[in-house]
């Protein structure tokens, strides 16, 4: 077993219900190929670097995981068929230094998750940031 | 060295900071490598040492590719600035 982290991002036409069904496809498949979720992350809609697909926007969302070094493959064949998803990036944890850090990324993902009282500004700046594209898609359609 | 430095010692600032891991996700950090038109900056430059520009350079070309920091800013791109991503 070996840790790895797993950033998707989703499409940005998607309503917030549908995000968090592609989202729960995107574990099913890592945890179907024997990988166990050690934490989540969802940073949110934000603003790309540059467009992707002619898309604006993404919804990020970061997966922190462990798994046989041989699924990655399969695991990153089933993103690459999955079409909600914009772009993901893999990322090893190897070495001693890398494994530590990943420990305290779980660490902060789940205590972020457990207490989000304590952490007043982020929860307020989240409604922000999926509002925004709601509006947007009013505006569209 | 008998010539006197003319300009002043550089040092690496993530030594000093004791960095050990740097994390793609946080641009804000990255910033400091990287110019205006966000290439990444030279060593001879910033003054890092090998081992974190190698640590840096590997962390910025991940950011990239999550499209957490752009590949390259044309004039064009200039005006929709990414800027705010980063503040």
């Amino acid at each position: 077993m070996r840790h790895y982290e797993n950033l998707v991002i989703v499409k940005p036409t998607f309503t917030a219900e549908e995000i968090q069904a592609s989202i729960k496809a995107v574990e099913e498949i890592i945890t179907s190929n024997g990988g166990e979720i050690a934490a989540t992350n969802a940073m949110g809609m934000r603003k790309l670097a540059y467009p992707i697909n002619k898309n604006e926007r993404g919804y990020y969302h970061v997966i922190y995981y462990s798994v046989a070094p041989a699924a990655i493959v399969e695991i990153e064949r089933r993103f690459r068929i999955n079409e909600d998803l914009l772009r993901f990036v893999t990322i090893k944890y190897d070495t001693n230094r890398e494994i530590k850090a990943w420990n305290t990324f779980v660490e902060k993902a789940n205590k972020a998750v457990e207490v989000p009282k304590a952490e007043a500004p982020v929860t307020e700046e989240a409604p922000v940031t999926e509002e925004a594209p709601k509006t947007e898609e009013a505006v569209a359609e | 060295m008998s010539e006197k430095r003319k300009y002043k010692k550089r040092y690496c600032k993530y030594c000093e900071a004791k960095v050990d891991f740097m994390d793609y996700k946080e641009v804000a950090s990255l910033r400091f490598s990287l110019s205006e038109r966000y290439k990444i900056m030279p060593r001879r430059l910033t003054g890092n040492c090998k081992r974190h520009q190698d640590m840096i350079t590997v962390v910025i070309k991940r950011a990239r590719a999550a499209a957490l920091v752009p590949y390259t800013v044309t004039r064009k791109q200039v005006v929709t600035a990414p800027f705010e991503n980063l503040r």
